[in-house]
């Protein structure tokens, strides 16, 4: 054990070097407190955690980027709730920080900029704890290529009700994904039925069979838009943010479907994790990257769409027309949220194949 | 029986035999014997078959064996580790050569019994894991499993030297009966020389790859062809040319000053020999006991006798006095050291070949030779 | 040596202590939280939930993939060894030409696996493969995705599995006696016969071994089936993952983890009843090196010549292709494609000059190397308890420290949590979650049945007398332990430390839970690299740190193998058993790598005369 104590100073040892030169890459002229904000992330991707940190430090800030999946930020979260590592968290949808929440992780804290969101897109209680940030669409994206729009699927069920489409579309393998669950919580709250098996009616669940009896299983470390491009499959399910850049890296044009029930929104939020000891620092940091100014820019990077009405201004008009023309679904949150651990585990159990 | 006709065996660029001949009789329990390293265990491997030599042939029965595999020569051979399988009962590794060769189980059983009892191994001990057995037993055990094929030849590399002393004592004359009992033509490897002249009828002594000299082992022990079988066969002293100077001046004997000169340490004696007086059996000169002076510079005591060393003309001669309660000089002492001189062994100093000179000597003495090795057994 | 009696074994004070630490780290890391993990998925609230259960029994999914890794377990046991056994003969016991060429070719599997390995299969044999694409210009009417499903998952994981045969099969093959196999050749056996008879049983207690693994990686597998299993054959380790991450499904992984560790302690306990009763180590003390057999049959001989080839072209390929790939962009990586002129080293920039730059890989090598130490370096005084002592106190010990082999390292690590993210007394009061220490205890918890049962049987090969020498003259037991046994099993010790740091180098499982978010190891930026989410270059990345990974690997096995390697070749009689450096040492271990009992005196020492 001596060994052990000996092996957590070096790693700590080694941790606080190595952090050192990330830190005062990052670190602006003046301002900078000292204190390095941890902040936990799904969503540094594709360089946006390289940017918040430049753009931050010009800001006085100096954070410490950590980056991990929804699910597995979800879980490290709630696993150290009782030791906290981060001070802010983000990009996280309502469905996780709802989990986070309810482990009680993180703590109630109204932004500065709390009046220019739309509040029924944050936290649903009373003690708002999580607040929104950036509008995502779940959307059903199609070679436009090779499918005219008009032949293309109007809806969900389409891909399995037209024979035309039963072997063409990407299934996931696996609901460990936000944007898989999202996509389910689309499709059955339509079907919504209190006397159903978890709440969803025999149709509805219907429904889930025939997307898993047909369709093309996803393959593993093979992106969707690799498949489309080598004409294995022609569509299936994506995030709207990333859709512009794989177009381009995998050379396919690809359209994406609006049923007529609207497409599901995830929000992506922020929220102060529960007993920081930095709390001034990390509440100024949310005010600050929350605020119009920095969503704005963030939006213009990024092709985000952010829900900060001032900052709409500032994203790309293209952007901003798409979501403006979008659809949203009309989703009852607190019911998806209560159920979908049981519908993953239905799903996975009972019919994926 | 067996003939190895110019074999030369060669591992890549060394030569591990450069030229071998051997010729075993039927019936006659041969022994290779050498320090480690010397070829002895390569010539037995080369008979068994293990190594095909770069040259020469092998006969086996009149047979030439030289490129047939090992079980196509007929021999069985009993390893250094015995190399029992240790995964199979006693049974099982005795019946494994039969059962290769598709034997009738029936036959094969019989087979087994009827070889176990002969090396007495008991029912209950046939059925046993090789591993429940001791040393003793594990020896019969390879014995059986060789002999069970009926070969023509025995081949045994070195089979009693894991063995602790006693062991090996109670188990060198078990291999012999067993021999006797089957009667079969053995070739033994071994580098322990007391071994050798003890069970052998004739041994070949190896050296660097060379057999050195073959014979009785009274042959290679009385008169060792080569200085190299002298120094490893028995016991001997040491002689300088003053002392042989001194024993030529007292006898009238012509030995070569000049040569390497060693005496067996039993033939040297304390007290005058009471039957040295053999004048009719050779040259007055070299029959008859002389006695040179010394002193005693050390005695241990053994019980049975004592080992003395005592210096003489600068010669430090080791002999041996039976305890037989007479009284002995103590260290110290001045004394009289009694040497036959055609006792003395000599060897070219460059070639190491014996010289002639005590050959003058060295007449029909069967009779005194075996006393001497009775003797020498007793002692030891 | 065997059947010291618990009391007489409790008088010493050095196994009081080793004891006392033991004790403590048992129940602090293995039996507590794991113990919590179960009682919290199967006494949700103090009473025991059947949900589990009957979710499971009444999905046909959850059965048939249980079934499919039941299946893949069984079938993997059989055909790894199969191929092991021969690719471990022609290295080390037929004469073959180019043996030591094969040698490496089929040591690639010691430096890669996981789902690049998959990956690299499907760039072969897949649907756009070369030689799927070979073999359509021959058989025009061929099904291109004939490489896909059971078979295809059963033969990549058996070429990506034969490791252990080669590191423990071929090591116990040199222990085997030369003699032997001369004694049953002058007794006329044909080869067959001597392999089949000979040489094959005394392997066994190594074989069951390394059949056990196999078995296993078999129930574990995760990868091969998701890259080439395709709809018909999944298996049950990713479902087990999934519902590991969702809080409310947690009892069914636990469940389904629960009757994987039940069905490995069943083939334990088989294997170690197969295995009783027999002898399978020379009688002899003084034993004969190996010689290279020749195949004397010129038919056999060409077609295991053949044979041997063919594997060692189907070990290579898929690691050319993957380091060739590792220059090759995304999209060509996607899409299969590989064209020479478009080979850039664009992806290793990308991955070394990523802001977190070559942090991750010296927190993966520290961490690796301080927990393969402990691991190691601990279990060295408990196993040479256990190998002394038998009785049932050390039999329990023993059987408690097997518990990470029962449960996957996610459920390990989520037990961790469980038990240590509040104050506990167990770790002085200490909150252990969000520290660097607790990923540190996961590694090292990981690593012990593995490294227990290895180096158990190291100190099994040792001579007792050694240690009963140094202690006539006086000496104390640590100062035996240290001068006399540590450096007589030091070589396997490094030899198995190295392996338990090569596994551990890329861990995701444990990492994600329990990393401190500021020291991160290779295995979460590896992830984060991959995974979609980093879009097109992912794929490439994933590459990248294979290769990179293979590097690092490749060079802790050249440390600790590679330079007292001069590996099989002609050599004469050498009389006696060469004394190799670690490379020998694992062979001194691997015969002795029985599955429950080390040999016990009697088998390994010459009996006394009645």
């Amino acid at each position: 054990m001596v060994a052990a104590a000996v092996a957590a100073t070096l790693l700590a040892g080694c941790g606080a070097g190595a952090a050192a030169p990330d830190a005062s890459s990052s670190s602006p002229a003046g301002g900078a407190s000292g204190e390095t904000l941890v902040v936990y992330t799904n969503s540094n991707g594709e360089g946006r955690g390289e940017w918040l940190a430049k753009k931050a430090a010009e800001a006085g800030f100096k954070i410490e980027i950590v980056g991990a999946g929804g699910a597995d930020a979800t879980n490290k979260l709630i696993a150290e709730k009782n030791n906290p590592i981060a001070d802010v968290a983000f990009g996280l949808n309502n469905m996780y920080f709802a989990q986070v929440k309810a482990a009680d992780a993180i703590e109630p804290y109204e932004p500065a900029w709390a009046g220019e969101v739309d509040a029924s897109l944050a936290d649903s209680d009373d003690d708002k704890a999580y607040w929104p940030l950036v509008k995502q669409a779940i959307l059903l994206g199609y070679n436009s290529d090779k499918i005219t729009a008009e032949q293309a699927p109007k809806d969900w069920t389409d891909l399995w009700s037209k024979d035309e489409f039963k072997t063409r579309y990407e299934r996931v393998t696996g609901l460990g994904t936000a944007t898989a669950q999202l996509v389910f919580a689309g499709i059955l709250s339509r079907y919504k039925d209190d006397s159903g098996d978890l709440g969803i009616s025999d149709e509805g669940w219907k429904q889930v069979e025939q997307y898993f009896q047909n369709g093309s299983p996803a393959v593993a470390k093979t992106d969707l838009f690799a498949r489309i491009a080598s004409g294995d499959v022609d569509m299936g399910q994506m995030p709207s943010s990333i859709v512009a850049e794989r177009e381009k890296s995998f050379k396919v044009n690809v359209e994406t479907v609006v049923p007529s029930v609207g497409v599901p929104l995830a929000v992506e939020q922020v929220a102060l994790v529960k007993g920081t000891d930095k709390k001034e620092q990390a509440q100024k940091f949310i005010d600050w990257f929350g605020s119009a100014d920095v969503q704005g820019e963030w939006a213009q990077q990024f092709n985000s769409m952010p829900v900060n009405k001032n900052a709409a201004a500032k994203a790309k008009p293209e952007v901003v027309e798409f979501f403006d023309g979008l659809k949203q679904q009309d989703i009852d949150w607190n019911f998806v949220q209560e159920n979908m651990g049981a519908w993953v585990e239905k799903i996975e159990l009972e019919y994926m194949t | 029986m067996i003939r190895l006709d110019n074999i030369e065996v060669s591992f890549g660029d060394f030569i591990a035999i450069p030229r071998l001949d051997l010729h075993v009789q039927p019936g006659e329990f041969f022994t290779l014997l050498g320090p480690s390293g010397c070829g002895k265990t390569t010539a037995l491997r080369t008979l068994a078959g293990f190594i095909e030599p770069s040259a020469g042939t092998v006969h086996v029965d009149g047979r030439d064996v030289t490129r047939l595999a090992s079980d196509k020569r007929q021999v069985g051979m009993v390893f250094q580790n015995y190399a029992l399988f240790p995964s199979m009962s006693v049974r099982d590794n005795i019946a494994f050569g039969l059962r290769v060769r598709k034997e009738k189980s029936a036959e094969s059983d019989r087979l087994v019994r009827d070889i176990a009892r002969r090396v007495e191994l008991s029912d209950e001990q046939l059925d046993k894991n090789v591993a429940e057995l001791s040393g003793g037993q594990q020896q019969r055990v390879a014995v059986a499993r060789a002999l069970v094929l009926r070969p023509k030849i025995l081949l045994l590399d070195e089979p009693l030297s894991n063995l602790d002393a006693k062991l090996r004592h109670q188990l060198r004359q078990q291999l012999k009966d067993l021999q006797s009992e089957f009667g079969i033509t053995t070739v033994y490897v071994t580098h322990d020389q007391d071994e050798a002249l003890a069970m052998s009828d004739r041994v070949a002594v190896f050296n660097k790859g060379a057999v050195e000299q073959i014979g009785t082992p009274q042959a290679i022990y009385d008169h060792s062809a080569t200085e190299f079988v002298c120094k490893f066969i028995g016991d001997s002293s040491v002689l300088t040319p003053e002392f042989v100077a001194e024993l030529n001046r007292l006898s009238g004997a012509g030995l070569h000053t000049a040569a390497n000169s060693y005496l067996r340490v039993e033939k040297a004696s304390l007290t005058r020999p009471a039957a040295s007086g053999t004048a009719a059996s050779g040259t007055a000169a070299g029959g008859t006991a002389v006695g040179l002076a010394g002193e005693v510079v050390s005695r241990t005591y053994h019980g049975l006798h004592s080992r003395y060393v005592v210096r003489s003309h600068g010669a430090d001669i080791r002999l041996l006095v039976k305890e037989d309660g007479g009284a002995h000089p103590a260290a110290g002492a001045q004394t009289t050291v009694y040497v036959q001189p055609d006792h003395v062994l000599q060897y070219h100093p460059d070639t190491g070949v014996a010289l002639a000179a005590h050959d003058l000597a060295a007449t029909d003495q069967a009779g005194q030779d075996q006393a001497a090795q009775d003797q020498a057994t007793a002692i030891r | 040596m065997s059947g010291t009696p618990a009391k007489s074994m409790l008088r010493s004070p050095f196994i009081l202590i080793v004891g006392a630490v033991l004790t403590w780290f048992i129940a602090a890391f293995l039996v507590w939280p794991n113990a919590n993990v179960l009682i919290e998925t199967f006494f949700p609230d103090g009473n025991f939930s059947g949900r589990a259960a009957e979710k499971l029994f009444s999905s046909q999914r959850a059965m048939k993939s249980l079934g499919n890794s039941f299946l893949l377990a069984v079938a993997l046991s059989i055909t790894v060894n199969v191929v092991g056994i021969f690719i471990v003969l022609v290295t080390h016991y037929f004469r073959i030409r180019g043996s030591r060429i094969l040698f490496l070719g089929y040591a690639t599997t010691f430096i890669y696996g996981g789902i690049v390995l998959a990956a690299g299969y499907k760039f072969i044999y897949g649907e756009k493969g070369i030689v799927t694409t070979f073999l359509l210009t021959i058989f025009p009417g061929m099904e291109p995705g004939w490489f896909s499903g059971f078979f295809a998952v059963l033969a990549v994981m058996t070429f990506a599995t034969t490791t252990n045969h080669m590191l423990f099969v071929a090591n116990a093959l040199k222990g085997v006696d030369y003699q032997t196999i001369e004694a049953a050749r002058n007794l006329g056996a044909s080869t067959w016969t001597i392999l089949r008879r000979i040489v094959l049983p005394m392997l066994k207690p190594t074989l069951f071994a390394v059949t056990i693994l196999s078995f296993l990686t078999g129930l574990g597998a995760l990868s091969a089936p998701q890259v080439l299993g395709g709809r018909d054959f999944q298996t049950i380790t990713p479902m087990i993952l999934t519902f590991t991450n969702s809080p409310t499904s947690r009892d069914l992984a636990a469940l389904l983890a629960v009757i994987l560790g039940v069905a490995t302690i069943l083939m334990l306990a088989v294997m170690s009843r197969l295995e009783k009763g027999g002898t399978y180590f020379s009688v002899s003390k003084v034993s004969s090196a190996l010689q290279k057999q020749k195949i004397t049959n010129p038919a056999a001989n060409v077609a295991v010549h053949a044979a041997a080839y063919l594997l060692f072209a189907v070990y290579t390929l898929p690691v050319v292709l993957i380091v060739l790939f590792s220059f090759a962009d995304g999209a060509a990586i996607q899409a299969g494609r590989l064209s020479l002129d478009s080979l850039t080293v664009d992806n290793y920039v990308r991955v070394l000059t990523q802001p977190s730059g070559l942090r991750p890989f010296v927190i993966s090598v520290i961490y690796s190397a301080v927990a393969a130490v402990i691991a190691v370096g601990g279990l060295l005084f408990v196993a040479r308890i256990l190998q002394k002592h038998k009785n049932w106190v050390t039999a329990v010990f023993e059987y408690l420290l097997h518990i990470p082999w029962i449960l996957p390292s996610a459920l390990l690590a989520l037990g961790l949590i469980i038990s240590y993210d509040h104050p506990n007394p167990l770790v002085g009061g200490a909150v252990l979650t969000g520290t660097t220490v607790i990923l540190l205890i996961a590694f090292v918890t990981v690593k012990i049945p593995f490294t227990l049962r290895m180096l158990k049987a190291s100190f099994a090969s040792v001579n007792s007398s050694l240690e009963e020498a140094a202690a006539i003259m006086g000496a104390k037991t640590l100062y035996v332990f240290r001068r006399i046994l540590l450096p007589l099993v030091l070589p396997a010790a490094a030899a198995i430390a190295a392996l338990n740091f090569n596994s551990m180098l890329d861990d995701y499982d444990t990492a994600i839970f329990l990393a401190h978010p500021l020291v991160q190891p290779l295995g979460l930026v590896i992830k984060a690299n991959t995974d979609g989410a980093e879009g097109v270059d992912g794929v490439s990345n994933t590459f990248v740190y294979t290769v990179l990974l293979m590097v690092i690997t490749g060079l802790t096995m050249y440390l600790v193998y590679g330079r007292s390697g001069r590996r099989p070749g002609g050599r004469g009689r050498s009389k006696g058993r060469k004394n190799g450096g670690p490379l020998a040492a694992p062979g001194t271990a691997a015969p002795a790598l029985p599955v429950v009992e080390a040999p016990d005196a009697k088998a390994s020492a010459p009996s006394p005369v009645p």
